[in-house]
């Protein structure tokens, strides 16, 4: 092997961390906007691409990260059977219409999931042919009796992402309570009616920041927050971008498949907050499959420092550690692991908590200061 | 699993993979995103209408981004002309053919002709050898020796116009 040669090798592995990564592929399938059948002969020059639609590509990355399949460490699927392109173009009619008043108790569903399973997700791996925002305004105290019909909007873009988003939200578990502050004051409970092709329909119910419950189709119920998401959805009128993951910002953390694994699979990114972000792109496997590896329980969303180990020993008296690891996917919402040392149980996705963080701290320590 | 929930992973799996390949062959990233993109549409459209997986999809869908980029700018550079016969090599004034400056050099490998680039990438970058690259671009092995050869010559007077050094070409 020659000298030039060697440094070609050299100057082009230099030269891979400028490349962009499938993420970014994923981002920019997701952006495209406006629904039209693609058939075989549409394919064409791939700058053009930037005003097509290709919403179940960014499914099926999403339903890939999912899924479960040989690839992709297991968890992949996807439907490319109703890949789309085509042109912008504002909302389609929905089927559906708001109910003029919205039930009582909180995350009421006008009727349940037809014509599409809703008892796996909360909604299909698929597009939907429409979607339908209901607003009902109200305040969070005492009695809300039928709440009235406050505004509504057929969403004019961004179905994709709403698929990507929804169908990957975490299941609440049994006896789970969510954990939030609520405030007094005005609060927007939302419906979303999606109408599939075929005739199928799905109804979820959600609300905004300041109330204190997660998402429901009436038969599959979600801690995820979607709340915020579904607010500025209806106050643009598209179903918006992921926000960036962020140490400080409002997360719409909880994923599917964080009931069974701490982390799922398929992350492409973590931020370590510690609690200053330090972001980590890759190498970061051997934290995932330690987490992973982890014997769990569901969790209760709390710790203790007074709980005392099987062994026996006392309480924890060794200063505390807090790390919040958030893990980011091309589609869908982030995973949030907390680790509190000397809080047990010391590690907790939500979903499922884990005692001991002993053997996750020493690899948490080595990311910050590779990075 | 059915066929399309393996394009689907694939585009998860390898998508990173296949991007570095597309950056190395263009030296843009919005290029290189578009070339794997448009790879990716020609497959799923091919693999969709034949409704046959590969057995490698990695390997296919790299040819597919492979034929992407040389057919696509092939239409900007027809001046290459492709022998079987490997030009002389350089005279070296410098014994030590230290290649100080390496932004040079990827400047150098980025004015190649796209087939010697694509060559090139295939070689150092994927690690394949002559035969496999000559399957991927539908020419002959002796074809990717003269395309290789050339490159190099070219990337020695362009990347060390004075230090260039008497080398062993792999030939």
């Amino acid at each position: 092997m020659s000298r030039i040669e060697d440094e070609i090798r050299q100057v082009m592995a230099d030269h891979d961390r400028h490349a962009p990564g499938a993420a970014d592929l994923l981002r920019a399938l997701e952006r495209m906007t406006g629904p039209r059948r693609l058939g075989p002969r549409s394919f064409g020059p791939p700058r053009r691409l930037a005003r097509w639609y290709v919403p179940l590509f960014a499914a099926a990355a999403v339903a890939a990260v999912v899924a479960g399949s040989v690839w992709a460490g297991g968890l992949l699927g996807a439907h490319w059977r109703t890949i789309a392109t085509g042109p912008r173009h504002s909302g389609q009619a929905s089927p559906l219409s708001c109910p003029a008043r919205y039930a009582e108790p909180a995350l009421w569903v006008p009727a349940p999931p037809s014509g599409v399973d809703g008892r796996s997700r909360l909604v299909p791996r698929q597009v939907p042919r429409s979607a339908l925002l209901c607003a009902y305004t109200s305040r969070n105290a005492g009695q809300r009796p039928g709440l009235a019909l406050s505004g509504h909007r057929v969403l004019a873009g961004g179905l994709g992402r709403l698929a990507g988003q929804l169908s990957l939200q975490p299941r609440e578990m049994p006896g789970q309570q969510i954990i939030c502050s609520l405030v007094y004051g005005p609060q927007t409970v939302y419906l979303v009616g999606l109408a599939y092709p075929g005739g199928g329909a799905v109804w979820v119910a959600a609300s905004d920041p300041a109330d204190c419950v997660g998402t429901s189709n009436g038969h599959f119920t979600s801690f995820g927050a979607i709340g915020p998401t579904v607010q500025r959805a209806f106050r643009s009128g598209r179903w918006p971008f992921r926000q960036r993951v962020s140490c400080n910002g409002p997360l719409d953390a909880g994923r599917r498949g964080q009931e069974t694994v701490m982390v799922p699979a398929g992350s492409t990114s973590l931020v370590i907050c510690a609690p200053a972000a330090h972001s980590v792109r890759s190498g970061y496997q051997a934290l995932v499959a330690a987490l992973d590896s982890l014997p769990t329980r569901l969790s209760t969303r709390g710790c203790s420092s007074s709980h005392r180990r099987s062994g026996g020993s006392a309480r924890s008296r060794r200063s505390r550690l807090n790390y919040q690891l958030l893990f980011s996917y091309p589609i869908g919402p982030p995973v949030r692991v907390d680790i509190i040392t000397g809080c047990y149980p010391e590690i907790d996705n939500y979903s499922l908590q884990a005692d001991n963080a002993s053997s996750i701290i020493p690899i948490i320590n080595r990311l910050l200061r590779s990075g | 699993m059915d066929l399309d929930e393996a394009l689907a992973a694939l585009v998860v799996r390898s998508g990173d993979r296949l991007l570095r390949v597309g950056y190395q062959f263009t030296h843009d990233r919005a290029a290189a995103q578009d070339l794997v993109q448009g790879a990716l549409l020609r497959v799923y459209g091919s693999v969709r209408r034949r409704g046959e997986a590969p057995d490698d999809w990695y390997a296919y869908l790299r040819r597919a981004v492979v034929n992407e980029y040389v057919r696509t700018r092939r239409l900007r550079s027809s001046s290459e002309v492709v022998t079987d016969t490997v030009p002389e090599r350089p005279v070296a004034d410098c014994p030590e053919d230290r290649i100080a400056d390496r932004a040079q050099l990827w400047a150098a490998l980025g004015s190649l002709s796209p087939r010697q680039r694509a060559v090139l990438v295939l070689r150092y970058y994927e690690g394949l050898a002559d035969g496999e690259i000559a399957a991927l671009l539908g020419c002959r092995e002796a074809s990717v020796r003269s395309l290789a050869s050339r490159g190099l010559a070219s990337m020695r007077q362009q990347a060390v116009p004075a230090r260039i050094s008497v080398e062993e070409d792999r030939t």
